[in-house]
């Protein structure tokens, strides 16, 4: 099944969707529904045929389905993709995602059908690109071919203000991207003129590039951090995702913010571990200081989506606590937490989208006590809020709890109100955002589900129907399976995660012991020195 | 072949588009019906045979005693302002005749300025570059004359040949203080001298050039040209002169830092000021305009701030071909894209009555809510923005990674910088553009249908700025074969 062309197929199966879709007349919404729909489960399915076929083991090769050719070779620019298994996890997030926002959509868009497939199928095709590709510029360009899609997707279908949020989330992920753009080109100028992952970060790993490191380091986080995103530059995403269509809003929750931490785990964090190590500190604290703010923005939030806005916040502010960690169980924690997040936030955006097309209002106040009426809705949505708020049994508790774990046996240092602290602050602070998390979530839950009735308009709502139990279905199983057997997708992600961590050892001990370029602190001269004497 | 066949045959592609000009006027006298469709037709094919001509003819070298250079490099300049020429010819075919205005001396006007294009291209001598810049610049002016009773469209000629004329005088005052300085005309003979008067001189010849290319702060006159001209003459002007003005530049600095025996870049801080300001003015100046054509305008001024940062980098001999091949695939993928922009402008416009334009006539509003109406004009018209912002996959975006590979390559990091930086904010106007095109309602009245000669048009460049974006390959290794200049 190791095909090479396996993930090339998966990766543009989505395109000639959207080229087939393109050629057909925009009155026929039905077979644009139809195609989209076949061209994302069938790239499902090849998906789920690399899942099968990837060797997880350690005598495994590091990147597997790998595909080379020709591309731009007077810049040494290359077509190569192939997957390890952090990347496998995450292109089968986004087939898997992709037909079920379409599938939200189903009804919720009725106007202008063909653009919404075309848009939606090339985002897939972007985002399986991002993850899947092993050179540097082939990355860019996936990374930046992601926005046009995503900005139409708000910019047409969103609700009110979804002009003002569109153009801030394109202006805002545009501007950071760029500098990494020249990161990349300084880098690849400096490997010898390649862009290829794979060559680059061997040539990387003699740590050549000196002070430069840090600002190519920087160029990269602050591209990477905006995505996922960070405080402080988190701002566009409470806009976006609330003005975002439902079916944008759970692809943006739950892929593209991944494509930011995917970026730290894949490109900032192994290319330039020094630099890493000397940055670390103010990431997890950024990190610590996102969780807490994050879940603080949840508790006075009125509209729902823009509480589960912040909710991401908070929660992405654990992945990267788990990256900074540096340990093998904050790593693995990180990327799971990564899985995790996709899954129930996704579902829960979903969750809210149904919501609103009964009443179309997404404001708390307007509901309350419609439980009676939807008691699948209702039951749906506090499986969800248990997942996101890590209860055992869930999949939130296997990622929240390796990524504090991870933490707390992590070196991380750090400053708090002028005092030197372990990383056991670290752990014990993000341990608030859980509890938090349990409160803006659980008030969520009570004043929508229970409670008294608030008015006539919610006696009447009407219970899943079976497109939307399809939707929500696969949701449910995974947030089960992942919290009950983990194993499997942990054992995809040892490889990878062991393989950074040796990255960190190498550059640890280089930033311990000596600097070749230094003169030995002893003060006794070099011998070239000394001889002329 | 040798000696003066040898230099004349070197010199086809110019021949032919010459006679092409010539042929038109000729027919035109023994005209007896109004039917002119022929004409755009004659133009095209007479384009695209030059073109051919130019990159099938092995390249000659120095001809005419060295005052003219064909090789690759020019080839590759003439190759893209035939392309140029060919898709303006099909836009301003059915422009022109809804507005009663087609006339064979229209092509023939733009194929001399195409003629003094070419020419400039290879000019490797002050006198040469001086005749080959009035040539198109003369003919040039006429054109944007064309609609001349409009109040705007002669007040745009009128800037275009006053400010015209001026930069002319500057280069040919330069022109005579460098001879008076090397004795020679010949820009090879440059480096050997050195002092004041050459540099004075040097400085007055890059600024009558730094109008050309309007590069600010000689930019004034391109937002009031670039509008009051008729559209199609807007996109040969865009996409043509900046060409062949770069072209020249490209290889005059060239020949003076390939030449200087201590390897310095001469004039690199100041073109570096220039180019950071250009970047940077012309992105600002373009964020609060309405009017699609002066948005353009504003943003062809920024693509020449990018275009500069490329011919600065050749001035590291490392960089050097990056560097220039970078440039001629910017000039390249810059023409399919700008005259595709200009064409849906074109196909836009309000068509009143010869010289009545209304205030608005290139008003946003006018995009408002296409893709309802035209999907695929709006596509169109969404791939030009997009790859003017330089957002993959399209031309634009592989033209500035090559021009920001070349930078880095020079170590002209803060030039890298300052380039994305400035292009991120373009990418706000372009994609206002955008905005208009999928997210507002429709309003105003329908477009007319288009015609077959404007939608080749419109096919053949969206098409290039896609297969330029995707499969660059092959022009950027022709980029790369042309990227040697001074032998």
């Amino acid at each position: 099944m190791n095909s090479p062309f396996l993930l090339s197929i998966a990766i543009f199966l989505p395109l000639a969707g959207a080229l087939a879709a393109a050629f057909i007349p925009a009155a026929e919404r039905g077979q644009h529904r139809a195609i989209a729909l076949i061209a994302s489960l069938a790239t499902f399915v090849v998906s789920l045929a690399l899942y099968f076929g990837f060797d997880a083991s350690a005598a495994a090769p590091e990147f597997q389905f790998e595909t080379k050719a020709r591309w731009i070779a007077v810049a040494g620019i290359g077509y190569h993709v192939g997957l390890d298994g952090v990347a496998l996890l995450l292109v089968m997030l986004t087939t898997a995602l992709t037909p079920i926002a379409l599938l939200s959509a189903w009804q919720a868009v009725k106007e202008r059908v063909k653009e919404f497939a075309i848009a939606l199928l090339v985002l897939e095709t972007a985002m399986i690109g991002t993850f899947a590709a092993l050179d540097l510029v082939l990355f860019y360009v996936f990374w930046e071919a992601v926005l046009v899609p995503m900005y139409l997707l708000i910019g047409i279908w969103g609700s009110d203000n979804r002009l003002y949020a569109t153009v801030k989330f394109f202006v805002y992920t545009f501007t950071a991207s760029v500098l990494m753009l020249v990161a990349i080109i300084y880098v690849g100028t400096r490997a010898g003129g390649t862009f290829d992952y794979v060559q680059v970060r061997e040539s990387l790993q003699a740590g050549f590039l000196g002070s430069a490191e840090r600002w190519v380091f920087l160029a990269f986080a602050v591209a990477f951090a905006v995505k996922v995103p960070m405080l402080p530059l988190h701002t566009w995403l409470p806009d976006a995702h609330t003005e975002a269509p439902t079916a944008g809003s759970v692809i943006l929750a739950s892929v593209l913010l991944k494509m930011g931490t995917f970026g730290f785990f894949r490109y900032a964090l192994p290319l330039f571990p020094q630099a890493a190590l000397h940055f670390r500190p103010a990431i997890a604290t950024l990190a610590v200081v996102g969780i807490l703010y994050g879940a603080l923005m949840c508790l006075v939030q009125k509209d729902m989506k823009r509480l589960i806005a912040y909710s991401s916040v908070s929660h992405m502010g654990f992945v990267m606590l788990g990256l900074m960690a540096f340990t093998a169980q904050g790593l693995a924690g990180s990327v799971y937490q990564m899985l995790n997040h996709g899954v129930s936030t996704g579902a829960l955006f979903l969750l809210v989208g149904m919501l609103y097309e009964r009443r179309h209002t997404r404001l708390i106040a307007e509901f309350g006590g419609i439980a009676r009426q939807v008691p699948w809705v209702a039951t749906a949505f506090v499986v969800v809020t248990l997942s996101s708020i890590g209860l055992p049994g869930t999949n939130g508790f296997v990622g929240e709890f390796l990524v504090l774990a991870g933490t707390w046996l992590g070196r991380l240092q750090g400053h708090l109100f002028g005092q030197r602290v372990g990383a056991p602050w670290f752990a014990a602070l993000a341990a608030l955002g859980v509890i938090l998390g349990a409160v803006y979530m659980l008030l969520l839950v009570e004043r929508v589900f229970f409670g008294p009735v608030k008015g006539e308009r919610d006696a009447a709502l009407s219970d899943f129907s079976l497109r939307e139990w399809l939707v929500l279905a696969p949701l449910l199983v995974l947030i089960v399976v992942m919290g009950l057997v983990p194993q499997p997708f942990l054992d995809r992600t040892k490889e990878p995660v062991d393989r950074l961590l040796a990255r960190f050892a190498t550059a640890e001990e280089r930033l311990r012991g000596e600097d070749p370029l230094r003169p030995p602190a002893t003060g006794s001269l070099p011998p070239a020195l000394t001889r002329r004497e | 072949m040798t000696g003066l066949a040898n230099d004349l045959a070197s010199m086809i592609p110019l021949a032919i588009l010459v006679a092409g000009a010539l042929t038109l006027l000729m027919s035109e006298v023994f005209l007896t019906t109004d039917r002119r469709g022929y004409q755009a037709g004659f133009t095209v094919a007479a384009a695209l045979v030059a073109a051919l001509a130019a990159v099938a003819i092995p390249p000659a070298g120095r001809v005419f005693g060295g005052q003219a250079v064909v090789d690759s490099f020019s080839a590759f300049v003439t190759a893209t302002v035939c392309a140029a020429l060919a898709l303006s010819a099909l836009v301003g075919a059915p422009w022109l005749y809804a507005r009663g205005a087609e006339r064979g001396e229209f092509y023939a006007l733009a194929l001399f300025a195409a003629a003094g294009m070419a020419l400039l291209a290879c000019a490797n001598d002050l006198l040469v570059a001086f005749i080959a810049i009035e040539t198109m610049g003369l003919a040039t002016y006429a054109l944007a004359a064309w609609m001349r009773r409009g109040r705007r469209p002669a007040e745009a000629a009128f800037k275009y040949f006053l400010l015209g004329a001026f930069s002319s005088a500057l280069f040919i005052y330069g022109a005579a203080l460098v001879y008076g300085a090397t004795r020679s005309t010949l820009f090879s003979e440059i480096p050997r001298a050195s002092g004041p008067l050459l540099a004075v001189g040097l400085g007055l010849i890059g600024a009558g050039l730094a109008f050309k290319i309007a590069a600010v702060p000689f930019h004034l006159w391109t937002p009031d040209v670039y509008e009051g001209a008729p559209t199609p003459v807007t996109a040969f002007m865009a996409a043509g002169v900046k060409a062949a003005a770069f072209a020249v530049l490209t290889r005059l600095l060239v020949t003076v830092w390939a030449g200087a025996s201590d390897g310095t870049v001469k004039f690199g801080s100041i073109i570096a000021a220039l180019a950071v300001l250009t970047m940077v003015f012309g992105n600002l100046l373009a964020l609060p305009q309405r009017s699609v054509k002066r948005m353009l305008a504003y943003s062809s001024i920024a693509h020449a701030g990018y275009l500069l940062v490329g011919v600065l980098s050749a001035g590291s001999a490392l960089a050097r071909q990056g560097a220039i091949s970078a440039v001629l695939f910017y000039l390249a993928s810059y023409t399919a894209t700008i005259v595709g922009a200009f064409a849906v402008v074109g196909a836009l416009e309000h068509r009143g009555a010869p010289g009545e334009e209304p205030s608005d006539a290139w008003d946003l509003s006018r995009l408002s809510g296409l893709a309802r109406r035209r999907p695929w004009l709006a596509f169109a018209m969404a791939v030009f923005m997009v790859s003017l912002a330089g957002v993959p996959p399209t031309a634009g975006f592989v033209a500035k990674l090559f021009i920001f590979r070349a930078a880095i390559s020079a170590q002209a990091y803060g030039l890298a910088v300052a380039g994305v930086l400035t292009s991120a904010l373009g990418a706000y106007y372009y994609l206002r553009v955008v905005v208009y095109l999928y997210m507002r309602a429709p309003e105003g009245e329908e477009e007319p249908a288009l015609s077959p000669a404007l939608s080749v048009a419109l096919a053949a460049s969206a098409l290039a700025v896609i297969v330029l974006g995707v499969g660059p390959e092959s022009v950027a290794a022709l980029a790369r074969a042309a990227s040697v200049i001074g032998q």
